[in-house]
């Protein structure tokens, strides 16, 4: 078919700024997580058999020691989280130093788009992979292991799931923004950060086990807050085992979004100037 | 080609007194090796609107450096830098949308995206719609040759290949500066004369537009360019024409000549002709190449009638310009070549005393 | 097979990890690193056990937890450090293809990057081993320790995971740079069903049998009974097996797995030559 479109020609229409330029953005950015995963799709089983296998190992252990059954559902919903907290490190932060190695960080910064619209493009492409493994690890854990369920008040439900969520990206920003001037410990770093956040946010156990203080702590993790919350609402005894009452857990959770993402905007524009001044956007330094 | 720009008031580009110093990181045991690396110094350049500007120099110049800061990926120490009138330390956000940049050797993109598929992706975060962006791309990708490889996966396509696509992505977002960092690595002879052809087309298309080229190929340079700064070590050694810069070097005409054979006649009688500077000979081919420089063109012809009278056959005659490189080494005293290979020497001997990072 | 050749790529690979692994930060926050994360990944354990049983560490199932998950990172260290350098290699130095046309040993080579991970994790289990008998009253006297059965067996036990993280990296050859944790994945899988922090005996019947094929079982109590000796034949699941009868079964399950890996190995290299995968860069 002709083309008859001259490219070198100025163009005639107006591009986008603004919130129409942050949503293409996103989009544009989420596309090629999307199609890779579309166009290869070893990461079914890697990403949602396999941890399922790890999930169960806790719920083994808990059995093992004779728990109470509650224990294995709180195991089962923490396991379903990892998929979150291991999406916004290794798809969003861990990612963003990968770009920058690519050298695809460059012209992002260089495009007049946000970084906060890239990083959200990138979570939300690995969101299809995200939100199978953890329905994945919540039918199958339920199913194998008997998990009974009891969602009292269901919009709560959702509305504790999306702040956390919301809450969390934030965070994941935030991380992001320091890897924009981290070389290989970057890599290290997000390693280290997974055990210690799994142990101080309760994704097998309830954060009560712990004194106020630390639990307190880990609240500035949204998942800590976030699945506590949850698990009051969906298991019986869930309420009896919580740290503090859902709703003022889903509060606290609502001013970590705005912290968080408000948090995430400065730093990522400070960083993003920190690491122009110090010429660390175009390094590669293995 | 004539060049018909008209060159506007309006600069494009512009710095003052521009430098950058890279920290080099090493370790505890590097106590001899240099901690500080001045990348550019005192870097004065203003770009007309228009123009199509030339930045030549060696490896390790400061060529990418420059781009770097005035594409807003980079700070400068000292000094200050605008693009399209914008400061590109306090103003980034300004300069972004007016500018995009492809680099040599590059290798953004995600691989399991065709070709198609990543240019879209770069054109959204430029804000452009999508049903243009497809038919920009269709038809820039038929300028360059890479039409057939539309919907090939970037992860499949050569080095060559590759750089087209990047070039593509360049132009695609319509900039009113756009950079191009040695765009030709990488490409073959055609290749690189079809991104020639696309520049100066892209450039007639509209007066607002300029363009900014880093290079170490002088041929390039020469052709190209309405304007060339040479950087050497991080500064500016000079900044005109490419003609000008040639003239500037060469006062007297200079021609050289080859015969079949000298017939007896001596080099030093041609010397001592009319006109004649100096005259210099050596056995090239099985000729014998004389090269003179006069003192002006009407000297040629006492010359060739010498020739002619001691029945000397002449086979060639040709008169030297002197090139982008002969300025380059008059400024710098030593070749392209020769700094990249000192250079190249210098890296490997620092290289073994440092840790691998 | 040309051992000169083996031996040659197995060294060069061994110090081009080491370099790798050992000099991306400041000795300091290394250390804080190779003690934060083992301590953390034992600390979730602990937790959970000690929510349940309200502290009483003085059960035999403690230190068969505390043991199994020690030990255990060597399994994800050695299996990660093995598959993620295909990974590094070919999208982030670029460098798989360079290896490949010189005339080393690939399998070897990539066993020589895995060994730095082997080395850090041996410092993780030392350190985790360490704070269990001194804080939280592991049971271990290294007195009765029995140290021949210990270094057999672990020795064996890293040739086996060795091999393991072959299979892996051949298998990474063929796949996405998005599948980047591998061998983490496998190794958090394979804590299910190699009776590391808890006996076979508790998984399903059906399940069972998938535990006695994988070696680690095997090389886990092994490990176990070299240190704490009859409090880990406290467990009636390899109770009937004695210790050579143990050693014998992971020899032999090692040589499978190294037999499995060679072929492996060479069925994913040729589909690797074949789809012009060695210098794919996929990264997204």
């Amino acid at each position: 078919m002709m083309n008859k479109v001259n490219p070198l020609a100025v163009m005639s229409t107006e591009k986008a700024t603004g919130w129409k330029l942050f949503w293409k953005t996103v989009l544009a950015r989420a596309y090629p997580r999307v199609m890779g995963q579309q166009r290869e799709k070893s990461w079914i089983f890697f990403d949602i058999f396999l941890p399922m296998l790890a999930v169960s190992a806790y719920v083994f252990v808990y059995r093992a020691i004779h728990a109470p059954e509650e224990y294995i559902g709180f195991v089962v919903v923490g396991g379903a989280m990892t998929a979150f907290w291991m999406n916004i490190m290794w798809s969003m932060s861990m990612q963003l130093y990968w770009e920058k190695e690519q050298g695809n960080l460059a012209l992002y910064i260089m495009a007049p788009n946000s970084m906060m619209a890239i990083l959200l493009g990138m979570a939300l492409g690995g969101m299809l992979a995200t939100f199978l493994r953890a329905i994945a690890i919540i039918v199958l854990g339920s199913l194998l292991f008997h998990v009974q369920y009891s969602i009292g008040n269901f919009f709560q439900l959702l509305g504790v799931f999306f702040a956390a969520m919301t809450a969390l990206y934030g965070l994941g920003m935030i991380t992001a923004s320091l890897f924009l001037l981290l070389s290989r410990e970057a890599d290290h770093l997000v390693q280290l950060a997974q055990e210690p956040v799994y142990l101080v946010s309760g994704f097998y156990f309830p954060i009560r086990s712990f004194n106020f203080w630390i639990a307190a702590a880990a609240s500035i993790i949204p998942l800590t807050l976030g699945l506590d919350a949850m698990r009051q609402l969906v298991f019986p005894s869930g309420a009896l085992l919580g740290f503090l009452n859902v709703n003022v857990e889903l509060s606290i959770l609502l001013i970590l979004c705005v912290v968080f993402l408000f948090g995430a905007r400065t730093l990522l524009g400070y960083m993003e100037r920190l690491a122009i001044r110090e010429g660390r956007l175009t390094e590669s330094r293995r | 080609m004539v060049k018909q720009r008209t060159t506007l008031l309006n600069l494009a580009v512009e710095t003052e007194n521009l430098g950058r110093i890279y920290k080099i990181h090493g370790n505890a045991k590097e106590k001899n090796i240099r901690k500080e690396l001045i990348a550019l110094q005192d870097v004065n350049l203003q770009v007309r609107q228009g123009e199509l500007f030339g930045l030549l120099g060696p490896n390790g110049a400061g060529k990418t450096t420059l781009i770097k800061i005035l594409t807003t990926l980079l700070a400068p120490n000292s000094g200050r830098a605008r693009v399209a009138g914008f400061d590109v330390a306090k103003e980034p956000g300004k300069v972004r949308p007016l500018i995009n940049m492809v680099s040599g050797g590059e290798s953004s993109g995600y691989g399991l995206l065709t070709v198609r598929e990543n240019l879209w992706m770069f054109s959204q975060f430029y804000g452009l719609p999508s049903k243009q962006s497809y038919e920009r791309i269709d038809a820039l990708l038929k300028m360059v040759g890479l039409e057939d490889r539309i919907h090939t996966k970037s992860s499949d396509l050569s080095t060559g290949l590759r750089q087209k696509m990047n070039i593509v992505r360049g132009f695609l977002t319509d900039p009113q500066v756009l950079f191009l960092d040695e765009p030709t690595l990488g490409l073959d002879v055609g290749a690189s004369r079809d991104v020639r052809n696309l520049i100066r087309s892209w450039l007639n298309q509209d007066q607002t537009r300029t363009l900014l080229l880093t290079t170490h190929y002088m041929v390039e340079a020469d052709e190209l360019c309405d304007r060339v700064a040479i950087i050497n070590h991080g500064r500016v050694l000079a900044f005109d024409t490419p003609s000008a810069l040639k003239q500037s070097l060469q006062r007297e005409p200079l021609f050289e000549i080859k015969v079949s054979s000298m017939n007896g006649l001596n080099v030093s009688a041609l010397e001592r002709l009319p006109g004649v500077r100096k005259a210099t000979s050596q056995s090239v081919d099985g000729l014998t190449a004389l090269n003179f420089s006069v003192q002006e063109e009407a000297a040629l012809a006492g010359i060739i009638n010498r020739l002619t009278e001691s029945n000397i056959k002449i086979m060639w005659l040709n008169k030297h310009e002197p090139t982008l490189e002969d300025v380059f080494v008059n400024l710098v005293g030593r070749s392209m070549d020769e700094i990249e290979t000192e250079e190249s020497d210098d890296e490997q001997s620092e290289s073994t005393s440092r840790d691998v990072d | 097979m040309n051992y000169a050749e083996y031996f040659r790529s197995f060294k060069t690979a061994t110090w081009l990890g080491w370099q790798i692994e050992s000099n991306w930060t400041r000795p300091f926050l290394f250390a804080i690193y190779s003690i934060i994360k083992p301590l953390a990944g034992a600390a979730i354990l602990v937790v959970m056990y000690s929510v349940i049983t309200q502290g009483n560490f003085n059960t035999p199932i403690f230190p068969y937890l505390y043991y199994g998950n020690a030990f255990y990172q060597y399994v994800a260290a050695i299996m990660t450090g093995i598959s993620w350098s295909v990974i590094d290699d070919r999208e982030h130095y670029k460098t798989l293809k360079y290896m490949y046309i010189a005339p080393i040993n690939i399998p070897a080579y990539w066993i020589g990057r895995g060994m730095a991970r082997f080395l850090t994790g041996s410092v993780s289990v030392l350190i985790t081993i360490a704070f269990g008998v001194l804080f939280l009253h592991v049971p271990l006297n290294l007195a009765t320790v029995n140290w021949p059965l210990f270094i057999v067996a672990l020795v064996v036990g890293i040739s086996m995971l060795a091999m393991m993280g072959l299979i892996l990296a051949s298998i990474t050859l063929l796949i996405a740079h998005h599948f980047f944790l591998i061998g983490e994945a496998v190794a958090s899988a394979l804590f299910l069903l190699s009776g590391a922090i808890f006996p076979l005996d508790v998984l399903p019947a059906w399940l069972r049998p998938v535990g006695f094929i994988v070696p680690i079982t095997y090389w886990l109590e092994l490990m176990r009974r070299s240190l704490i000796g009859n409090v880990a034949q406290a467990f009636p699941t390899l109770s009937h097996f004695s210790n050579l009868q143990l050693l014998g079964i992971l020899v032999g399950l090692t040589m499978i797995f190294s037999i499995a890996s060679t072929f492996v190995f060479r069925f994913c290299d040729y589909r690797a030559r074949e789809q012009s995968l060695i210098d794919r860069v996929t990264n997204y």
